[in-house]
């Protein structure tokens, strides 16, 4: 290898596919001795500048695969997959030049597709042969299961935000003051778990949870106009009309739930993905800022709630998710725990929502929580695709 | 260049100082664009011309020729994972690589389902020479990463020095990343896509962007001025002083620590200045205040602007022509045993200051050295406290990173021997 090549040479290299300019020897030991005999269970996958992405063992036994990475210098590359047709079976990320790496398959007899986005060979056909011992659950059955358990979990919640809504009608309805707060904090907790869900109905979200961003509080109708009432104008006076139109819209939401639950397939896949990402979203952009709770600051109560609904949706998926990329699984679950450790740390017992005020929070503070939820967002945004077709 | 494309109008100075380099375009330096800013950047021209290799003995963006524009970002790594934090070099290096040569970091039409692996606002944009630097600071040898062993002792964290009002959020930092190119879309970019990166890994601490070169470090450059309107760096260490960066820019067989041989060490200093009070001040004692002249450049003692300073003239009175206190006369080398540093500072501005309105804008200072210890803190000692200058400059942030040396080729990665991978 040379030490300093110009410039010239790379850039020719990254459009011309197969002009070799370095040597590279490559780690052939790994399976050999198998290939020698047609299918086996290993194959080394050797990625470089030149030659790509290249396997030593393109056809391979049913059942469990093992494969070792090695990128040598092939630095557009940082990642290896295996498809079968478009859906992503194993793959290994992470792997700039320098580094080798290892992931596991378990493959049906079937052509599958080596895939190393940013080679210069990018693609390359992958054969799998005989029958596997094990059966392989049905990705069919699997995405099912995952989209009805998560259609239980928002019946679950929006069952709880109507109960919930009603106690906080019925505190509207009376004198107190601070039971009617104490009433709006207990029921904001599972909203905040399925927004995404409830945005999916146009005209919902905005009815039950619009904020005054640009318009005056009193034009609200839901949440906020109701948060405004208690606790900027700190009184009950006429108030009464919005808890009821609150259980109304609840109402509305808890039937189109119902029904989509009904459904084999309630929500795709990739919408749980885009869904739990979408909850991480509005941590970033209106609870750190404390835009979401602006009159009763308690967004930390919004902040752990979204966090949670997000962290139920991606576990739908980590049956699916597991197979093929056990790494970024595990990647992520680490992140979501680290975000929860964290959020756990401004639980106050003292305050009528469990959690610290957001006027309480240190600059050091928000950019802590900021970061541990890009933390998570960053590993979660590569989720969608995986779990896609 | 840009002459002939234009040959109607009359050549303004920006665009003979590109035509200089124009000549000197046989230089590692290339000239396509380069100090005409972004004007031409973005235009189509020779991409190859405008790239600075990236691969080689010592980093680029040290002794390079000074380019344009400056995106820094220091960062905090909030990993435990030893490994994790490789990756992430790793991932840096293969990036800067292709960043360096204008490319995507990574394929942005994949998976319709997949965030690019590109932010992809550099797309079309040459590498307008951009360079990727990067450095470590004296917090990451501590226990967190087993590298407690392998601090330099010329990493020692730099003691208090007179002249600053440090801001510690604006300070220190575990590993410092310097961008510098001739578009600042093109710095920018190279920032965003680190701290993409870096993401679960490490958290950005500061940034700061300069909007212009104080420095030039090439003899093919001219010397620019700073906000106070003076051409302070004309006696800077330039790229062809082999000799010069051997004895005073790059780490030698001293060190203590194998791992920065050929490296440097990078000290930042975010320098306020206070422009509404310099703007009142008036011309003779703002040449007094640097000892230069003004509209030249030329030192009080001469009439051109690389006339060597004489410390040792007086006027008719008898008083020293360049005050006791000048700015030249207390950096200059004659004068400090010797001391140089290679200076590729940034002018900066952040807006304005919210509590009294004034403008919060000066030199985001950058010196590379052997040894910052014995270079830029013998300098900042005397100056901090004897400086004319400092009626009108804060020092506001500080920071100290150890450069190692230039990756050899694909593979290699920041700290691949200090990590001992």
């Amino acid at each position: 290898m040379t030490s300093r090549r110009p410039a010239l040479a790379l850039l020719t290299l990254a459009l011309i596919p197969g002009l070799a300019a370095c040597g590279s020897s490559g780690d052939k030991k790994a399976s050999s001795s198998d290939s020698a005999h047609g299918a086996s269970n290993r194959a080394a996958i050797t990625i470089t500048a030149d030659k790509g992405c290249s396997i030593d063992n393109s056809t391979l036994a049913a059942g469990g695969i093992d494969f070792t990475v090695k990128n040598v210098d092939a630095t557009a590359v940082s990642e290896v997959e295996v498809l079968s047709g478009d859906r992503i079976v194993g793959e290994k990320e992470n792997l700039p030049p320098g580094f080798n790496g290892t992931f596991s398959i378990t493959a049906n007899a079937g052509d599958y597709t080596l895939y190393c986005p940013g080679a210069s060979t990018e693609k390359s056909p992958l054969k799998v042969t005989g029958k596997s011992a094990a059966a392989d659950g049905s990705s069919a059955a699997l995405a099912s299961q995952a989209s009805k358990g998560y259609a239980n979990y928002v019946n679950t919640q929006v069952g709880y935000l109507l109960a919930n809504a009603k106690a906080l009608n019925t505190a509207l309805q009376g004198t107190d003051l601070t039971a009617a707060q104490a009433a709006y904090a207990k029921a904001r907790p599972f909203y905040e778990k399925i927004e995404p869900v409830a945005e999916s109905f146009p005209g919902l979200d905005g009815a039950i949870d619009a904020r005054a961003d640009g318009v005056p509080a009193t034009s609200l109708t839901g949440f906020h106009r109701i948060e405004y009432g208690l606790f900027k104008v700190k009184s009950l006076k006429g108030l009464a009309a919005y808890g009821a139109g609150l259980v109304k819209n609840v109402q509305k939401l808890q039937t189109r739930t119902d029904a989509l639950a009904k459904q084999d397939l309630p929500y795709q896949l990739t919408e749980l993905a885009n869904g739990a990402q979408g909850l991480l979203d509005e941590v970033a952009s209106s609870k750190i800022t404390g835009e979401e709770e602006r009159y009763s600051h308690i967004d930390m109560l919004d902040f752990a709630n979204n966090d949670e609904g997000a962290e139920q949706a991606f576990a739908q998926l980590t049956p699916i998710l597991e197979k093929s990329d056990p790494a970024l699984t595990k990647q992520i679950q680490d992140q979501f725990d680290a975000l929860n450790t964290l959020v756990e740390k401004y639980r106050d017992a003292a305050e009528p929502s469990g959690y610290v005020l957001y006027t309480k929070l240190t600059k050091a503070d928000k950019r802590k929580l900021a970061a541990a939820v890009k933390a998570v967002q960053e590993p979660l945004s590569k989720v969608a695709s995986k779990v896609a077709g | 260049m840009t002459q002939q494309k234009d040959p109607g109008q009359q050549p303004s100075r920006r665009l003979l100082l590109g035509g200089a380099l124009g000549a000197a375009g046989a230089l590692a330096v290339g000239g396509a664009g380069f100090a005409t800013g972004r004007a031409t950047a973005s235009e189509p021209g020779d991409p190859i011309a405008s790239q600075v290799p990236f691969y080689g003995k010592h980093q680029a963006g040290i002794s390079t020729a000074a380019q344009d524009r400056l995106a820094f970002a220091a960062f905090d790594v909030t990993a435990t994972d030893r490994v994790a934090l490789m990756h992430m070099l790793g991932m840096w290096a293969a990036a800067a690589s292709r960043m360096t040569q204008g490319l995507e970091i990574g394929p942005v039409e994949t998976h319709p389902q997949a965030p690019p692996a590109d932010t992809g606002e550099a797309m079309g944009l040459h590498a307008a020479n951009l360079t990727i630097t990067v450095g470590f600071g004296p917090s990451l040898f501590d226990n967190r990463f087993g590298l407690a062993g392998k601090r330099p002792a010329a990493l020692e964290p730099l003691p208090a020095l007179p002249g600053g009002v440090l801001r510690r959020e604006l300070s220190n930092g575990d590993i410092g990343v310097q961008a510098c190119s001739d578009d600042p879309q093109v710095a920018f970019h190279a920032i965003r896509n680190f701290a993409r990166l870096a993401r679960g890994t490490a958290v950005m601490r500061w940034s700061q962007l300069g909007f212009g070169k104080t420095a030039s470090t090439s003899q093919a450059q001219a010397t620019p001025r700073n906000l106070m309107g003076f051409k302070d760096g004309t006696r800077n260490i330039k790229n062809d002083d082999t000799a010069d960066l051997d004895e005073y820019v790059w780490v030698g067989n001293e060190t203590d620590q194998p791992w920065m041989r050929d490296g440097s060490y990078l000290v930042t200093r975010r320098i306020r200045m206070l422009i509404e009070n310099w703007d009142t001040d008036y011309l003779a004692d703002q040449e007094n205040v640097f000892g230069r002249f003004k509209d030249s450049g030329a030192p009080l003692t001469g009439k051109h602007e690389f006339d060597t300073p004489d410390f040792a003239a007086k006027d008719k009175d008898g008083k020293p022509v360049i005050d006791t206190r000048a700015h030249i006369r207390l950096a200059a080398h004659e004068n400090n045993n010797g001391i140089r540093i290679l200076r590729r500072g940034y002018s900066y501005t952040d807006g304005i200051d919210p509590v009294t309105g004034y403008l919060d804008a000066g030199l985001f200072f950058i010196a590379f050295q052997k040894n910052a210890h014995e270079q830029f803190a013998v300098l900042q000692r005397r100056l901090g406290k004897h400086d004319n200058l400092n009626e009108y400059i804060q020092h506001t942030s500080s920071a100290l990173f150890a450069c190692p040396p230039g990756l050899s080729a694909p593979g290699d990665w920041w700290g691949k021997e200090l990590f001992g991978a």
